[in-house]
């Protein structure tokens, strides 16, 4: 194969409106582009462009159109769906350079900020003023905003402040036309004019348009915030717990529950001072006033106590706060000590059924004679099973698709949904024909064609089609930043 | 009795009340059909809202759609049919220590599609959103009379596009909603509220400051008629108490206020019965929707003069509501002069929406803002894309949708 040293004619166009280096055509570094957190599935797109503004995006969208070209867009791709995923030929358009955050206004309690800005670093910038944005998907510190738009993300602390469709006001999107159009809130005013297209535009995974920017909400850091950490001898009295908790009227900032396979992880690859011989341990958060933290805390251990918990611990300062928490975040990326592979599942069923949904779970793993090790949050019933292989062993990997595969059909047969924060993307779009109907989904798409009637954006993306149901996942490999315990998933 | 149901000052031909929601698809399926122009109503209470249909000849109401379909407590979630009123919601959930904290002019009346459709909310959107925030799941009819659903009925879940979230405000003009699963919430232990009386506008905003620095969570934050600031705090015992004593005296004190003193559940009620009336009563009401930053609490320009003028303010929310009797004066006037001033104070960013417009003023006046050119083309192939034979309350939405 000879090394192409000039970029094709095609290339050379989008190179035009992005600049040349910003242009990306050379097959070595085509394949930084190929995936995204979904390692399991690789395609080469067309051309790569990292557009500077509203206007060089909307450029890149006119040019792509007249190329009859599919766009994919991507941010940091974390994304574990596969939502970044190329269509075959087609061009990328990365926000990686549009990372500034624009405008802070906390008279209005917004910040506007560009797409490829970093989840975590709109609170780094608001902290000095006590404020923060609240989402907080596990891979905060390299996952960006557009991102965080097109999946609707989640985190621990959307229990008790909702994802990221209650956080996003309003938006700048360039649509399929190349037209560049702004909805939603303008300035913070919280009733904007017509059909909450920001609404459906979050979550619409890419399939609606580019983002280019984002009005989001920014809110007070609660005046106190309490941390318990509950160790059980089961998941069974755990997820009682969790059950106690939501129906006895408390509402935490979060609760995370882990069971014994993941605390082993943990604490095998952090060294967190938790106890490895229990069952399954809930980390929560009670946040707000003084008084109000302090009462809730104490009503939501009289619940820990009641459910069977073996041993309550409250860390006295933020520093035993933070160590908890890390352990918590990097829990996906302390699977590699306990397995060599591993399938990450997201799923959502309702919370009062956590215990007997994660009884099934554990007996399809063991029907299939594979580890099964949970880490999720358990608060809003999202779970996250972690099914463990070796792919050296034939035919284990397929077990684990397979067994993953079963878990989802568990979640809707308990009432819930096949994923609560990871999105559709490529991965699971088989699945969701059997979440919705087809006039469910017929509708659906009218709401998509309404932004890109060409279906240009994303297209092979979160509908299912007979062709991409016939496709076979590959392996689950750990993103680098996962590897290096940067960043945790769910 | 089809008078009573007149939609924005258009009376139907007629009226037809499906008894379930197989029904309701049929009924729907039927005028689609026949290309009748149809609405939908429930319990009534915001007919007034928009422009008058240019099209009606058939208001299917829901009201017979008043089953709940599961409820289940320990998940703080229900699911019910549209018709089922807010009253009657209350009481199922009052069972189990719960509540659907939206606020409306009468829970008798207003029922869960209409609260929907109509992103209804009073003082309590402080503390828990609108219907945007608590819907989970819906079943619509859409204008061809096909069923479907989005979202689900667990409170977490991003798979597929999100249809509750476009359904939330959208007036019945993209079909019927038959079903909802909505998030509750648990009844708070501790309900007390504060009024703090001002003889000017800056003590109202040096007050509302003073809540923001202090990292209060208050339920709701209204201030009446330009001088009242009534905080409502909806929680634990001691956090409730600890807030309350911290208004009646720092607050208080720093703000100048002339007067401070906790309400009695009476009085409490009595206030809130005020903010329920601004809301009913004028035969012009409007709702004046800004930046936070806007200080539309002191907002004062909006026939001012005329009698029954009384305004009601959410001032850490940007949202004020102006309601008098039509009176002598040209009101369209004060409507267009009132959006003059808001766009103008706001750098265009505030807006001023017509929740009732007497008959006479219809014809003169538009109930909705302008929307920019980029976003009406989106609605409208939204709406197109749904309703292409505009049958589902054609010309009551924004911008004639």
């Amino acid at each position: 194969m000879s090394v192409a040293t000039v970029p094709d004619a095609l290339s050379a166009r989008f190179a035009a409106i992005v600049g040349e280096k910003n242009a990306i055509w050379k097959p070595a570094e085509l394949r930084t582009y190929e995936c995204d957190g979904l390692l399991g599935y690789r395609v080469r797109p067309a051309v790569v462009v990292l557009p500077g503004s509203t206007q060089e995006v909307a450029d890149c969208v006119k040019l792509a159109r007249e190329l009859d070209l599919p766009i994919v867009p991507r941010g940091a791709g974390t994304g574990l769906s596969g939502g970044s995923l190329p269509s075959t030929g087609c061009v990328v358009i990365g926000l990686s350079r549009m990372k500034k955050i624009l405008d802070v206004d906390l008279e209005n309690r917004v910040a506007r900020v560009e797409p490829g800005v970093i989840n975590l670093d709109i609170s780094r910038a608001l902290a000095a003023d006590g404020y923060y944005y609240v989402p907080d998907p596990s891979s905060q510190s390299v996952c960006t905003i557009g991102g965080n738009v097109a999946e609707n993300s989640g985190g621990a602390h959307c229990l008790k402040y909702g994802f990221t469709v209650n956080h996003v006001l309003g938006l700048t999107i360039v649509l399929g036309d190349g037209e560049i159009v702004q909805v939603g809130s303008r300035a913070g005013e919280l009733d904007p004019l017509g059909y909450d297209l920001a609404g459906v535009i979050v979550g619409s995974e890419g399939m609606t348009g580019i983002v280019t920017e984002a009005l989001v909400r920014v809110m007070r850091t609660p005046a106190r915030t309490q941390t318990l950490f509950a160790t059980f001898p089961s998941t069974d009295e755990a997820g009682d717990a969790v059950s106690r908790i939501v129906g006895a009227g408390i509402v935490p900032a979060a609760i995370e529950m882990m069971d014994r396979l993941a605390i082993e992880a943990i604490v095998l690859a952090t060294g967190v001072d938790w106890p490895l011989d229990v069952g399954a341990l809930l980390l929560m958060d009670v946040d707000g006033v003084d008084a109000e933290v302090e009462e809730t805390t104490a009503r939501a251990r009289e619940q820990l106590e009641a459910a069977g918990s073996i041993e309550i611990r409250a860390p006295k300062d933020d520093a035993e706060r933070a160590l908890a928490w890390k352990g918590r975040k990097a829990a996906f990326a302390a699977m590699g000590r306990i397995s060599p592979n591993y399938h990450v599942q997201d799923g959502v069923i309702p919370r009062k059924d956590i215990a007997p949904v994660l009884r099934e779970i554990a007996a399809l793993g063991a029907g299939a004679g594979l580890r099964i090790a949970n880490v999720f949050h358990a608060g809003d019933g999202n779970l996250h099973p972690l099914v463990l292989y070796d792919a050296r062993i034939p035919g284990q990997e397929q077990a684990a698709e397979h067994v993953a595969g079963e878990i989802l059909r568990v979640c809707l047969r308990y009432g819930g949904s096949v994923t609560g924060e990871h999105g559709v993307g490529h991965d699971k779009a088989c699945y969701l024909g059997e979440q919705f109907s087809a006039d469910d989904l017929e509708t659906m798409m009218l709401m998509r064609t309404a932004f890109d009637p060409e279906r240009r954006f994303n297209p092979e993306k979160v509908f299912p089609t007979p062709r991409l149901c016939g496709d076979k996942p590959g392996a689950y490999v750990a993103h680098a930043v996962e590897i290096s315990g940067e960043a945790g998933r769910g | 009795m089809t008078g009573s149901l007149a939609v924005a000052g258009v009376t139907p031909r007629d009226v037809v009340t499906p008894q379930t929601i197989e029904d309701l698809a049929g009924v729907v399926r039927g005028l689609h059909a026949e290309r009748k122009a149809f609405a939908f109503v429930g319990g009534g209470t915001e007919l007034q809202l928009g422009n008058a249909p240019r099209a009606l000849d058939t208001v299917v109401r829901t009201s017979a759609l008043d089953r709940v379909i599961e409820y289940a407590p320990e998940d703080q979630t229900i699911t019910v049919e549209a018709g089922v009123t807010l009253a009657e919601l209350d009481r199922v959930l009052a069972e189990h220590g719960q509540m659907l904290p939206i606020d409306v002019v009468d829970r008798e009346r207003a029922t869960v599609g209409g609260i929907i459709a109509t992103n209804a909310y009073g003082r309590r959107r402080q503390r828990y959103g609108t219907a945007k925030d608590l819907i989970v799941g819906v079943g619509i009819v859409r204008p061809d009379g096909v069923r479907a659903r989005g979202g689900g009925k667990v409170v977490k879940n991003v798979a597929g596009f999100d249809l509750p979230k476009l359904m939330v405000g959208s007036l019945g003009t993209l079909g019927a909603i038959a079903t909802a699963t909505l998030r509750v919430y648990p009844l708070p232990a501790s309900l007390r509220a504060v009024a703090l009386h001002f003889d000017g506008a800056a003590g109202v905003a040096s007050a509302v400051a003073a809540l923001v620095a202090q990292r209060f969570e208050p339920e709701s934050v209204v201030v009446y008629n330009y001088g009242a600031l009534v905080v409502t705090f909806a929680g634990t015992a001691g956090g409730v108490d600890a807030q309350i004593a911290a208004m009646l005296e720092p607050v208080a004190a720093a703000s100048g206020c002339v007067d401070a003193t906790e309400l009695s559940d009476l009085e409490r009620e009595s206030y809130e019965q005020r903010e329920r009336a601004v809301r009913r009563d004028g035969e012009w009401r409007v709702r004046v929707v800004a930046p936070p930053a806007y200080p539309v609490a002191t907002l004062g320009s909006f026939a001012a003069s005329a009698p029954l003028a009384v305004p009601v303010a959410y001032p850490l929310m940007g949202i004020a509501l102006h309601a008098h009797a039509a009176g002598d004066a040209p009101p369209e006037r004060h409507l267009i002069d009132l959006r003059e001033n808001v766009a103008a104070q706001t750098r265009g960013t505030g807006s001023v929406i017509a929740h009732a417009i007497p008959d006479v003023a219809r014809p003169h006046v538009d109930a909705w803002p302008t929307l920019l050119p980029a976003q009406y083309a989106t609605m409208r192939a939204m709406k197109n894309n749904f309703d292409p034979y505009g049958l589902c309350n054609p010309g009551r939405y924004i911008g004639g949708l």
